[in-house]
């Protein structure tokens, strides 16, 4: 019976076509001249050249973080191309000046992006390589005042909010990658909810990497007004190359006065083959600052993809009575390494946060959880509830878990609960007693382990990722 | 012996880390240098030297600031002798075997090791030999536990026979006191050999003396089935420094079940470190932690097992009242080899002002699939409705208070093996909360 259980999870990735088109890189390597040429090549408004150029000067003043539980080879900044962009004749009026070559890679990915076809009442900004290719249903967001686009063109069409903004929740020097990210980002999206506007439809970003040894470096930043609500999800996967990628993204969200803001995420970047070569190292900075009091950011994260998970979405509850929520699977399968979890900072008064984190560990994965609820002196009444479970299949993965508990504030409640169990053979011996086969079975109990998560994927996605999860499980148990 | 030292001297202005290699050549210089075990104290001396000692960038010393240790220029310990009646508090009637060190040597007229029970034998520096057990247990390599390897000036060794039951508690005493403040290294090693049993209380106290630093380090080698209770009860006094280390090997079918008591010093840090080497062990790791004013107090725990069907619970709690500060690191680790391990873990704190800290990391790292392991963690402070439920029955709002107090810290302290002691030290826990 165990081996069936092994063979379930090893299915093929079927993102892992390359799209043939012609696109223009700049050659690899980073230096100031880069930055220079990339802010160049983009247009862009003096501030961000000077944003830019102070990260990367932090950037090399700093050291690649060795804390996290994972282990992979040096990485050569050299060695990466930081620009790759579809090649374009002219700047594209609509979908149907956009190259068919790309409509058809997003067309096989699921993400129809053609008027005809598109997914009813979901809008989609699609970023191909470093910069965003097609941005849909944007006249009947701006309808109601909603600016949905890519931030390049925010940087042109709104330089103000985003000057306002950005680097505000993470600022250039947070770390690292962050600071890399800020000296090298080519496009991301850019979302503006005006005050008190609940956005019609869904927003979605879809990420796809095409060029081999390219980095990607997005940018995305949410700003959610007074009495606004938005919710907005991003996809993203990448060609199979048997060479590492980087990918190195910063996601900011900024809540004001009585704003919600819900963020899910379904990561499926190319995680290596089943020796670990290849695969997305996914090194991402996510942060939301519930600025204004009664605000909410939620965080919901289905992680299946990268070699390398390294990332650790952030609510800091600055706002009296703000929410904070954490929803997050992560599943690890061969030699992928996930060290993920959320960082809850409560600030201000009455702030609440919950972090509910699974992570299912197959074949010879490390899957870690790191955590840190932090009250702050002033955080009265403050509250946080934590529960991470890990599930592991096959006695050689591994599932850690590092919760960070820091409160310096007796008027407030701090829980955490984990544990770590495998799907029991008697368990299993009761789906087969009904009729029901090993990996029928394998994939309900783990969806059932995943409910309290999945419920909080919009539908559509949410019936994706129970599929998605079940696909790449498939093969790992019995 | 008495080293002069200008604590200006010892703390220049340049790096940080070159202030604190010039401080650990200082507390090298004040070890005492009695003859034997050159081996292991030069292999220690190395280790030292080579890792010199922690800041809290170092991710083990994250949370407990070690500066004001290092700004505290200790000198040698210097031999003191005290009588009977002065330690007579300490005194426990229901435990007849007694070893008592003071300032790190031992003290034969404090002791009562005359009529010791078939199966105990004891010894100390003077008559232990070579002692090739020493030194063998894990976690050795830790910076200041190597500190005491190469500086302790005596050492205690227990040793229960094989198949022999020592039915009543053995009492380890280590006792500073003098005017200066001087460092101070115990060391304890005991061997609990095949089948055998023994229960030990080791605490750690203050006469007539305010500022010091005990460094201590006690080993325990638990033989196949053997089992020992260990009660640490550490009250030095409150503007005292204590690092301590309890290293921990558990043989097949051995039981090991620690009580760690933490009260006293300005900064205190326990790091107990257990190793079940092969399989069917049975864990229990208890701890209480109380920090006032503007203590810190620090537990770092780890537990690695390295074969299967292995049990462990633990239980930290942690009372931290005024500007104190608690921290609490619970590291478990289970293997591939250790398959059908149970293991649990709950770290427990109670805040009692708002300017009190808690920093509570409990951390699995699991790799065998077949296994329970589960952790919590809670930080709350006393709950209003218990105490409105006890104000409702006519205690006023003090006494409710304390009373939930004492409760939370019984659950603990109850555990002690002698009434006595019980009491004075759930008092002790009341006094300072009050």
């Amino acid at each position: 019976m165990t081996a069936s259980v092994e063979n379930l999870v090893n299915q093929p990735y079927k993102y892992g076509f390359v799209t043939d088109i012609e696109v223009e890189t700049i050659p690899k390597g980073l230096s100031e001249d880069v930055i220079r040429l990339i802010s160049a090549k983009k247009e862009e408004p003096a501030f961000m050249l000077e944003f830019r150029l102070k990260a990367y000067r932090q950037w090399l003043k700093m050291k690649e973080p060795t804390w996290p539980h994972v282990d992979y080879p040096a990485i050569n900044y050299q060695d990466i191309t930081y620009y790759s962009a579809p090649k374009e004749q002219e700047k594209k009026k609509s979908l149907d000046d956009v190259d068919p070559a790309l409509l058809e890679t997003f067309d096989k990915l699921g993400i129809p992006l053609s008027e005809q076809k598109r997914l009813s009442n979901v809008a989609v900004d699609a970023v191909f390589d470093s910069v965003s290719v097609a941005t849909t249903f944007r006249k009947d967001l701006a309808k109601v005042g909603v600016i949905f686009c890519s931030i390049s063109e925010a940087l042109h069409d709104y330089p103000d909010l985003v000057e306002k903004y950005l680097g505000s929740v993470v600022p250039i020097n947070d770390n690292f990658f962050s600071a890399l990210n800020a000296a090298v980002f080519s496009d991301g999206s850019f979302v503006y909810i005006p005050k008190g506007v609940k956005c019609p439809m869904e927003l979605s970003t879809y990420f796809r990497i095409n060029t081999e040894g390219a980095g990607q470096f997005e940018r995305t930043l949410i700003i959610a007004e007074e009495g606004s609500q938005v919710s907005y999800l991003e996809g993203c996967t990448a060609p199979m190359f048997d060479t590492n990628q980087l990918h190195a993204a910063v996601v900011e969200l900024v809540a004001l006065d009585d704003a919600d803001i819900k963020y899910s995420t379904v990561q499926n970047w190319f995680a290596g083959d089943e020796n670990g070569n290849g695969g997305i190292y996914n090194f991402v900075t996510k942060r939301g600052l519930c600025a204004g009091k009664n605000s909410k950011i939620s965080w919901t994260q289905v992680e299946t993809g990268s070699a390398i998970t390294w990332k650790y979405p952030s609510c800091v509850l600055v706002g009296d009575n703000s929410v904070g929520e954490f929803y997050s699977v992560a599943l690890t399968n061969n030699l992928q390494q996930a060290d993920t979890g959320t960082k809850m900072i409560h600030v201000g008064k009455n702030t609440r946060s919950t972090i509910i984190s699974k992570g299912i560990s197959a074949g010879r994965s490390q899957n870690s959880y790191r955590g840190l609820v932090r009250m702050g002196p002033k955080a009265d009444g403050s509250r946080n509830y934590s529960q991470c479970d890990s599930m592991l299949i096959g006695s050689d993965a591994e599932a850690n878990t590092f919760p960070y508990i820091q409160v310096q504030n007796n008027q407030t409640k701090v829980e955490h609960e984990a544990s770590t169990s495998k799907i029991g053979e008697d368990q299993l011996f009761y789906f087969a007693q009904r009729g029901i086969s090993v990996e029928d079975a394998v994939s309900m109990m783990i969806s059932g382990f995943c409910q309290d998560v999945f419920n909080q994927l919009p539908m559509e996605f949410a019936v994706e990722a129970d599929r998605l999860l079940s696909l790449k499980l498939e093969g790992s148990v019995g | 012996m008495t080293v002069e030292v200008n604590p200006e001297a010892v703390a220049p202005s340049s790096s940080a880390a070159q202030d604190r290699q010039a401080y650990l050549t200082h507390l090298l210089a004040q070890r005492p240098k009695p003859k034997g075990l050159e081996k292991i104290r030069e292999s220690a001396l190395s280790i030292v030297q080579e890792r010199c000692l922690p800041s809290n960038r170092d991710e083990n010393w994250r949370f407990t600031d070690l500066s004001g240790l290092y700004k505290t220029a200790f000198t040698a310990p210097t031999t003191a002798s005290l009588t009977l009646e002065e330690i007579d508090a300490f005194i426990l009637a229901e435990a007849p075997v007694r070893l008592v060190f003071v300032n790190g040597w031992f003290a034969p007229n404090l002791s009562a090791i005359d009529n010791l029970p078939t199966g105990l034998s004891v010894s100390t520096l003077a008559d232990a030999g070579n002692l090739p057990e020493l030194g063998q247990q894990p976690g050795m390599s830790e910076v200041f536990t190597a500190l005491n390897t190469a500086s302790f000036a005596d050492v205690a060794v227990l040793r229960i026979a094989k198949n022999q039951v020592i039915e009543a508690p053995i009492h380890l005493l280590y006792l500073t006191t003098g005017d200066t403040p001087i460092i101070t290294s115990p060391r304890g090693l005991v061997i609990a050999e095949a089948n055998s049993a023994a229960t030990l209380i080791e605490e750690y106290a203050a006469v007539k003396t305010a500022s010091y630093f005990t460094n201590a380090v006690t080993e325990v080698g638990l033989g196949q089935n053997a089992q020992l209770h260990h009660y640490r009860i550490q009250r030095d006094a409150k503007a005292a420094f204590h690092i301590g280390m309890t290293s921990v090997s558990q043989d097949r079918d051995s039981r090991y079940a620690l009580t760690s008591l933490s009260l006293g010093g300005q900064m205190s840090r326990h790091n107990p470190v257990v190793v079940p080497t092969a399989e069917q062990t049975d864990t229990t790791l208890n701890g209480l932690t109380l920090a006032v004013d503007q203590q810190v107090a620090d537990t770092h725990s780890d537990l690695s097992f390295t074969g299967p069907h292995c049990t462990a619970q633990q239980l930290h709690k942690c009372i931290v009242d005024n500007r104190a500060r608690a921290v609490f690191n619970g590291r478990v680790f289970v293997p591939k080899l250790a398959q059908q391990t149970n293991a649990s873990q709950l770290s427990r704190n109670l805040l009692l002002s708002a300017k009190a800290r808690v920093d509570t990391k409990p951390q699995l790292e699991i790799i065998a699939d077949d296994v329970k392991c589960a952790h919590g963690a809670t930080v709350s402070q006393l709950d209003d409705e218990e105490v409105f439920y006890l104000q409702s029955r006519g205690l006023d709002r003090n006494s409710a208070c304390d009373l939930l107090v004492e409760g939370f810290a019984a659950e603990i302290i109850d555990q002690l093996p002698i009434a006595e002691q019980r009491q004075t030290l759930l008092n002790a826990v009341l006094s300072q909360i009050r």
